[in-house]
Order: structure tokens, then sequence, then C-alpha cells
């Protein structure tokens, strides 16, 4: 009796085995590509899109492979297709191995089509891909998106999961894209109240681009050159109702990444006047954000008025008019003026065109109007996207400078 | 050789009650009282709780009067053997319907985010047999467990709402009444059904160490679970504001979305593992306590025996749906029927204890 027990239980734990391995979906490494990027592009037959995927070689880079292989680090391959989805299989007429979602990093979708009405469909039936997750970030490129892939060539970060992991990262580490993952889109989209934001990229430099100021530029205007690879990630694209409307600037892109509080953003160092400066000289700044700002509106006029507080942090980096900031704490006070003056006019005129240009705010300010209201009904009746262009807006930039940079004693000396 | 049978003490009986009830808010519910009441979903817990503590409260105190006697010998007491047996029979037929619908609902959660491809027979049976191993072990066992895994499941909870904390925005829970108020009272009912399991809990009195245990431990639970059910449906809210709509199982949206860095993404094999093995708590709980009920209405002592082909039968009706919205749609009547049933029992009851003189004559008796 006991020895037929414990055969029972051993053969129980036996068959537990072969549950282990994960009935039908027992994945193969070997047997996956995995797509990193996705372009999606108008195709010429109408009903169609024409997909680019861009297929990393897991071979390339690691330790096991990475001596002797010579393998290309990725692999580009366009077609039309009906939707993302199927495509996947048809792929797999060229592609040898299984084609897989699951690692796919971005979305990169061209301009034209992004100006489409049928772009945004075209994306809610992408999402109904199981393997596509919501932390895969959307972008919008210039030109068409296979050209992208195919142009895009990183010199030194191969690897293209890798590349875009990390162009992506600092981009928004430093405010000059939009955090635009397809969760913060959709969610924007489905809210319906504030325009979504796609980070803006190109592979393919403009001639004799304009000189601007060091965040001034979109993608494609920034005149680099050198040994270097042509593509750019900088500004943002503005959709209105799913579709695209306008592109920011890399600078007008900070401000939306400093007003919106659920951005994260940490490196934003800028150039401004030197108020001390004869010249127009420049000085350095390294901003931090370490608290939420504070929305306050006032709903009851003709007008909604809206004030906003933007609690940053100055790090002072350079100091062109060698003043004296240790002896002259009237300078320290004269300083800070002038950039809580300078923020606030850079603020508001960016705010008000918004309200002309863009139509709508790029971040989620309807959401600190909703506790103003009692009921869903109120706040529709009041609608908000058209109350919005009317309201007067006012930025109250609460600025603290939490140092002034490493020379204390400038060779100098004094200020004029 | 039997071993002495152990009893329940309050916190395995506190444990358990927190998995059955704790874990609707990571399935379809928050969705499903999004749909209803839009962004005033978290009060919905709150206000159906307050409701729901009338005839909870009065479900104790006419148990109170029986110690040792578990809810279907009491209702038995009461009613009379007929009257009893009809009764008891309908929750069992409700108990059947949710928990066919409940354990598919499981399924189709592992299978849209998790396992993909494999058949949904499949895992559905691999489900029912775990938990009909656990359930066969006894309620002991399961109490054991359950309060070896409240620590991992309350954490992973918290690690993932922390997680999440990121992408909120908490002022999306306003205005404050969402569609008004009247909408908000009207969806009171709906929420009732969120507690059914207390009433049906009710039934392992007599496996409990001793009365006040019982009642101090639901009280206990009852509190976590309102708090932790609103909580929970609020950070949802927060984070997929109106998105919520359309997305069918919110939790794990959200642990296939956060990450912990950037070089920690996809970690949702974190929380998986834990999600799953309180699932498989909640339902062997849930099968067990059914094959309780099915043995007290046809008197079958050895009860334990019925549970492999009680879950068979679950089984069974919860393939009848062909697709996770049909699953959706047969669910809707369930919570608008289950609560206000058993919240109307739980006043039957009190009421011919009241008629029949039993709270005075419990009193006479303390006196003497």
């Amino acid at each position: 009796m006991q020895k037929i027990k414990k055969t029972c239980n051993l053969l129980l734990l036996l068959s537990m085995v072969f549950l282990l391995s994960g009935c039908w979906d027992r994945a193969e490494l070997e047997n996956k590509s995995y797509v990193i990027g996705l372009g999606i592009d108008r195709s010429k037959d109408e009903g169609k899109i024409k997909v680019t995927m861009l297929i990393a070689n897991p071979e390339v880079g690691s330790v096991q492979g990475g001596g002797g292989s010579n393998e290309k680090p990725r692999e580009i391959i366009t077609f039309d297709a009906i939707d993302v989805i199927t495509a996947k299989s048809t792929a797999n007429a060229v592609i040898s191995r299984e084609i897989s979602y699951e690692l796919l990093k971005v979305i990169i979708v061209s301009e034209e089509f992004a100006r489409d009405k049928r772009f945004l469909p075209t994306l809610y039936t992408s999402l109904h891909d199981k393997e596509i997750r919501l932390d895969t970030f959307l972008a919008v490129c210039k030109e068409k998106a296979y050209e992208y892939f195919q142009n895009n060539r990183p010199r030194l970060e191969t690897r293209p999961h890798k590349y875009f992991q990390y162009m992506i990262e600092h981009g928004i580490d430093n405010g000059y894209i939009a955090d635009s993952t397809l969760f913060r889109f959709i969610k924007t989209i489905e809210r319906g109240t504030d325009l979504a934001l796609a980070m803006y990229t190109t592979a393919e430099r403009e001639k004799n681009p304009p000189i601007k100021g060091e965040d001034e530029y979109i993608a494609g205007q920034l005149n680099a050159f050198g040994e270097l690879d042509d593509t750019q990630f900088i500004g943002s694209a503005v959709f209105r109702n799913g579709v695209m409307t306008q592109i920011l600037t890399g600078q007008e892109t900070r401000m939306v990444n400093i007003l919106d509080d659920t951005v994260d953003i940490h490196d934003i160092l800028i150039n401004m006047p030197d108020p001390f400066s004869e010249r127009q000289q420049q000085i350095a700044a390294r901003i931090l954000k370490t608290e939420n700002n504070t929305f306050k509106m006032d709903m009851k006029g003709a007008k909604p008025k809206i004030t906003i507080t933007i609690p940053l942090k100055f790090e002072i980096m350079s100091n062109p008019s060698m003043v004296n900031y240790v002896k002259g704490g009237k300078n320290r006070q004269i300083l800070k003026k002038h950039i809580a003056a300078h923020m606030k006019t850079t603020f508001e005129s960016f705010l008000k065109n918004t309200q002309t240009k863009l139509k709508g705010s790029p971040f989620p300010l309807s959401r600190y109007a909703l506790k103003y209201f009692a009921t869903n009904q109120e706040f529709r009746d009041f609608n908000w996207e058209k109350s919005f262009l009317e309201a007067e807006i006012t930025v109250k930039p609460d600025i603290e400078i939490i140092d002034f940079g490493k020379q204390l004693m400038p060779q100098k000396g004094g200020s004029k | 050789m039997k071993q002495q049978q152990e009893k329940l003490g309050i916190r395995e009986y506190v444990c358990i009650a927190f998995l059955m009830i704790g874990m609707k808010g990571t399935e379809d519910t928050p969705s499903m009282l999004f749909s209803h009441v839009q962004n005033a979903a978290w009060m919905i817990p709150l206000l159906s709780g307050g409701l729901f503590f009338i005839p909870l409260f009065l479900l104790l105190k006419t148990l109170s009067l029986f110690e040792d006697k578990n809810l279907f010998e009491v209702i038995q007491l009461l009613l009379g053997k007929y009257i009893a047996f009809f009764i008891s029979f309908i929750i069992f037929c409700l108990n059947t319907y949710a928990i066919s619908l409940d354990t598919r609902t499981y399924t189709n959660i592992i299978r849209a985010y998790y396992f993909t491809t494999t058949p949904i027979l499949v895992l559905y049976g691999i489900l029912m047999v775990v938990c009909v191993y656990a359930a066969k072990k006894g309620i002991q066992r399961i109490g054991s467990i359950s309060y070896i895994l409240i620590f991992y499941v309350a954490l992973s909870f918290f690690f993932a709402f922390w997680l999440s904390m990121k992408d909120s925005q908490f002022e999306s829970i306003f205005p404050i009444w969402g569609p008004g108020t009247l909408e908000l009272l009207k969806a009171g009912p709906l929420g009732i059904g969120l507690w059914g399991e207390f009433f049906i809990l009710a039934s392992l009195i007599s496996f409990m160490t001793s009365f006040k245990d019982f009642r101090n431990g639901t009280w206990i639970a009852f509190g976590c679970v309102v708090i932790q059910l609103s909580l929970a449906t609020m950070l949802f809210i927060a984070l997929f504001d109106k998105g919520l709509s359309v997305i069918g199982y919110p939790f794990h949206v959200a642990i296939r979305y956060i990450s912990i860095g950037e070089f920690l993404p996809n970690i949702e094999t974190l929380f998986f593992p834990i999600w799953l093995s309180a699932a498989f708590i909640r339902f062997a709980a849930f099968l067990f306590i059914n094959a309780l009920i099915f043995g007290h209405l046809f008197n079958i002592k050895e009860y334990q025996y019925l549970i492999p082909s009680l879950a068979t039968i679950y089984l069974l009706i919860g393939m009848i749906p062909e697709t996770p919205i049909d699953v959706a749609l047969l669910k809707e009547p369930l919570r608008y029927v289950a609560g206000p049933t058993f919240a109307a029992i739980s006043i039957i009851l009190w009421l011919s204890a009241w008629f029949k003189g039993e709270f005075k004559h419990a009193k006479n008796k303390k006196n003497m």
C-alpha cells in the first residue's frame, strides 16, 4: 500500500515536468526572430500599410558569439500588409525564424502617414497583438519609415535594441523628446481633452540648416558633421484628435516636459541671456525639477484663469561676464530675478502659442481642472477644449539657485 | 493513523477571506466598476461595503445564537427542513455559477497574457487539477498555505502599485461624484455582489477554534478587503484614466507595463507566479466550501471525495461560453442577483430568529 502510494506520487511529480515547458507556448530562443523596430507607412494600395521590420541579430555583441561571427547585426524587411499582426507570418516568406514582437522597442510612423486619418485605427489594430507591450515607444519620422531604418546606421552602438534604448532614454532625460510610450499616447488619446505627443526623429540631415540656440532645433536641423550617423532625435509631433498637426522644437518639448509632472526628466542644460553682460552673452545653467508643479484654476468667470507655479532649481554653470557672486549679494538677487522673469516670459509665450497655434494643451492640464467640478456632466458642459483656448494663463516660476558654479572667485573680479 | 483535526485559527481565516475576496482587485472587477460609474468607481467598494455591513452584522448576530453550528445548520434550525433545503440549494447554485465563471475568467487572463497559444481546455484543466489537489487537503491546509502566502501577495501587490505610481495621476479620480450621486447609489446593489463570499465563508464556523475568532476574523477581513478593493480601483483609475474602460484586466496590463529602472523591464514574471498561487488558494477554498454545502444538502459525510467530480462539473460549465466577452456578459446578472440574495437571506434569518424569540431565549440563558 505504502509503495503504491509512493509510486503514484512520483508519477504525479514526473508528469508535472512535462508542464514546465509551457505546453503549446514552448518557445525556443533559437527559433525566434525578435523585431526591435516596427515601421508603418502609407501603402499605394488602399486599406493596406507598408510594414517595415527591424530585426536584431541576438548573436552580435553577446559574449558567446562576439568574436568569430561575421553576421550583420540587423536585418530590415519592408512589404505591404493589411496589419502588423498578419505581417508576422507574411514576413516568414523571407525571414527564416518565427517573428516575435515581444522585444519591440519602438514603433516608427512616417510623418506622411501620421497626418493621415487612417493612422489611429491602424495603431489601435496593432495594439491588439498580445505581444506588443504598452511600454513600446511611438516615434514619428520625417521621411518614410523604411527609409529611416535603412539610413539609420549607428557607428558604435550597432545592436539596434541597445541603440534605440539609449537614444530614447537619454533624449527623455534631456527633455528633448516627448516620453511617448504607447501607454501614455493611448491614455491621452482616450482622454480626448489634451493633445498627444510623439517623439520626432529623422535620419536625413537638412542641407544648410540655420544655426540656432542649443535646444531650438527639430530633428534634422542640427548641422552636425564628422564621422557619424545622421539620425537625430529631437522635438516632438503633436497629435490632435489622433491626427498629427504640428511639430514642437526641442525647446518647446522641454517646456512641455517641465510642465508635465508625470514625465521624469533630470538633466536639462540650457543657455540664457546673462543679465550682467552688454554683449548679449549667455550663461549656461542646469535645471533640476525635483518638486511637482501646482496648478490653481478659477473656473467661475467668463474666462477661466489658470495659475501654474513651477518650482525649479538652478545650477549656474558658467559666468561669461565674470560677475562676483560671492561679494555681491545684490548680484545674486539680480540673477535670480532675471532667471524668474526669463522663465516667466518663455513659458507664458509658449502657453499662448499652444492656445493659438496648437489649439490644445500638450500636457495633461485638463486633469487639474477636474477637481473644480462635482460631476462628469458639469465638466462636459464646461467644454474644456474650447474654454482652454480662452483661458488666461499665468506662470509663476519658483526659482531657487542652488549653485553658482565651480569658480567662486573670478580672475578679473568685480562687476561693472 | 488519524491525526486529530486541527482547527482554523483567526489568522488563517482572515488570510483565506482576504485572498478569496481581495483577488477581485486583480481581475476584471475594477474595469467593470469603471464601466458603470467611471471615475467614481473607487467609491463603490466603500459604498456597497457600508450597505453590506448591515446584513453581515445581522447574520453574525443570528449565528452567535448557535455558537458551534455552521450557516446551513442554522438555516435548517430556523426555517425548517424544506425551506432550508430550498434556500441552501439556491446558494449552492449561485456558487456553482460564480465559481464556474470565475475560474474561466482566470483561465482567460492566463491565456490572454501569458500562454497565448495553449488551448483553453488544457490551461483550465491544469488550474482545476491544482485547485482540487489543494482543496482535497482540507481547509486547515488551505489556511496554512494562505497564511504563508499572504505576506508575498501583499508585498507583490504593494510593489506593483508603488512602481506604477510614477505614471499615475491622482487628479483623474475627480470630479468627485463621477456620473452623479444618483448613478452612484444605483450602482450600490451591483457592489454588494463583491462581498457575497463573506456570507459563504460562514459555513466554515465548525472548523474554527471559536465563534469569537470567526466574528472578529470576519470583521478584520471585511475592513481590509473593503479598503484594499477601493484603493486598488483608485490606483487603476489614476494609472489608466479613461483608458480603463477599454482594458479588460488592468492589473495584468499594469504589471506588463511597469519596469524596475531601465535594466529590468518585462517584470511580470515576478508577479505572475504569486498571483497564480493566490488564485489557486482562492479556488481551492471556494471548491472546498462548495463541496461542504453539497455534502450538507444531500447528507454526504465524506464530502472531500466530492471535490474532484464537482470541479469537473465546474470545468464543463465554465467551458460553455465561447469567448471572454461571453463570460463578462454572463457574469453581469450574477452581480445583480448574488449580492441582494445573500443580503436578503441574512435578513430573513435574523427576522425568523427574532420572531421565534431566540434572542430572548439566549438572553435568559445568559442570565441563568
